[in-house]
């Protein structure tokens, strides 16, 4: 590459770094500057919101890996009629608007619903309730998971698994031993990505739970909240609550993944 | 291996969420039944410009009566009333029309009829700087005097033609004047949100906004409009067919109407509703 091409290379890559700075640092200073990033940290509404966020993308990390986990490993390891059709399938949320998802959340378990019947009978009610946060969450978040366990699980060498089976390991010991430790970084990948989603929904949960303190609303609906209600720097704290909260988790993620890098190249 | 210990972990998080979270407010759950004084808990599915207002009357209303608590939601009214018509556990609803409580009066969704406990007037406001030299609600037709106006399907794009209209029929030139009003008109927002932050922001010389709004933002100043020409947005609360606290749920809308809620009501620029 000539002088001038490099250079203008590391302009222009320079100029988008400060476009995808330039609105956090502008958020976050704000919040610092103006105190409001203070007040907002001990503001019952915040602190509400930040534990109920905490709360629902926990829980929905765990629905997403308890069903996700084994519909990656069919769709990486089997081969059937429709498969394609089903990845698709599993794709769509990703491009869906999250208003699109809390809609046909609603279609299926809303009042008038398609699920309403049985969920009648039962007694359960879904809409505007923490669980529905869950739902929402799950839906849009969990063919992030998907998609990355799928990748990784079907890169894992089959005849390292045969050795394994071979030795007399158990298929449960075998996808415990080695098909998870191997697609491993694909897995964690799959897991922050899912996370972090579920951490910044907002669209689906708004449609589908509502907006009720304590309840449903996560912190970025308290962004909106404080915001439709007029007071720009409560929301401006909230949002960079956010922002600490989910920069801290991706920092976290790299540094986990590189310290198991050098574990496994034998420098730590 | 390592995704087993993000999932120990998640259920980690997710516990100590739920005790910080069972520390402030009960999860959901079976409610309590209504004749047990000391566990009410009302969720009032109120209008974004209330949403000041209603934090304040919480304050007051728990106060007054022990052993209630209230939930806000909070949205458009729109929004808000669609969101019960889908089955929302509101037992209040306070919306910022009559239009929408209407419409759960008319789905059969409602108890009892709408009551309405607020109003909320338009002012002008103007940047503090006064660019234009705004002094009275005439000045708005004076030429290169830049409004900023709401899209025509925002409420207070209607108001604001009445107010218009009738301070057309004091002018000279009545066609003129609204001529003269719609000429002067250089962005037209989504929101009443959008046109006040606009006005805060110098980007227009004077814009029509509700008094609530102009008692909210400390970087506006306002120019009233006389009564004889204002129009007066009437903001009615209805409770919830389904709500399982139906006493409750009356006695927090009466006190809201009542003397206790309009002396909070007023400090957030709102009016009496007649």
């Amino acid at each position: 590459m000539s002088g001038w091409a490099s250079r203008s290379t590391a302009v222009v890559a320079g100029l988008f770094v400060l476009f995808l700075a330039l609105p956090i640092v502008a958020l976050i200073g704000r919040a610092v500057l103006d105190g409001s990033l203070g007040s907002a940290i001990v503001s019952p509404v915040v602190l509400d919101a930040l534990a109920l966020s905490l709360l629902t993308t926990a829980l929905s990390l765990v629905v997403t890996v308890a069903f996700g986990l084994p519909l990656a490993v069919v769709l990486a390891r089997r081969r059937f009629r429709g498969k394609g059709l089903i990845e698709a399938l599993v794709d769509l949320p990703i491009v869906l608007p999250p208003s699109v998802a809390g809609l046909a959340l609603l279609l299926v378990f809303g009042r008038r619903g398609l699920l309403a019947p049985p969920l009648d009978v039962l007694g359960v009610t879904v809409p505007f309730t923490t669980v529905a946060v869950i739902v929402a969450q799950v839906f849009v978040s969990a063919p992030f998971f998907i998609r990355s366990a799928r990748t990784g699980i079907a890169a894992v060498d089959r005849d390292l698994e045969d050795a394994a089976r071979v030795d007399g390991a158990s298929e449960v010991q075998v996808f415990r031993s080695v098909t998870v430790p191997l697609a491993g970084a694909a897995l964690a990948a799959g897991l922050v990505l899912s996370w972090a989603r579920s951490l910044g929904e907002f669209g689906a949960t708004i449609m589908f739970a509502g907006n009720i303190e304590g309840r449903t609303q996560t912190l970025p609906l308290v962004v909106y909240g404080e915001f439709q209600g007029g007071d720009v720097d409560a929301s401006v704290a909230a949002a960079a609550i956010l922002v600490i909260a989910a920069f801290a988790v991706l920092v976290a993620a790299r540094l986990f993944r590189s310290r198991r890098l050098m574990d496994a190249s034998g420098l730590a | 291996m390592r995704s087993r210990s993000v999932v120990v972990a998640a259920i980690a998080v997710a516990a100590l969420a739920a005790v910080a979270l069972a520390a402030r407010a009960p999860v959901d759950g079976p409610a309590p039944p209504a004749s047990s004084p000391e566990a009410i808990e009302l969720t009032i599915y109120g209008a974004a410009s209330l949403k000041g207002a209603l934090e304040t009357a919480r304050m007051a209303y728990e106060v007054a009566t022990p052993g209630t608590t209230l939930l806000l939601a909070t949205d458009s009214s729109a929004a808000l009333a669609t969101q019960i018509e889908q089955g929302a556990p509101a037992d209040v609803f306070l919306s910022a029309d009559a239009t929408n409580p209407r419409k759960l009066v008319d789905a059969g969704l409602a108890d009892g009829a709408p009551v309405p406990f607020a109003g909320n007037q338009l002012t002008i406001i103007v940047p503090t700087v006064n660019p234009a030299g705004i002094v009275s609600p005439a000045d708005v037709v004076r030429p290169g005097v830049h409004i900023i106006a709401a899209g025509d399907a925002v409420p207070i794009t209607g108001y604001a033609e009445q107010v218009i209209d009738n301070l057309a029929r004091e002018a000279a030139d009545a066609p003129g004047f609204v001529a003269a009003y719609a000429a002067n008109i250089v962005s037209r927002e989504d929101n009443v949100k959008a046109v006040v932050a606009k006005i805060e922001l110098g980007e227009g010389d004077a814009a029509f906004v509700y008094a609530t709004d102009a008692v909210a933002s400390r970087r506006v100043a306002t120019v009233p409009v006389p009564d004889g020409v204002n129009v007066t947005a009437i903001y009615d609360g209805v409770v919830v067919r389904t709500s399982r606290h139906s006493v409750a749920a009356h006695a927090f809308l009466a006190w809201l109407a009542g003397p206790a809620g309009a002396a909070i009501l007023s400090d957030f620029g709102f009016r009496p509703p007649s």
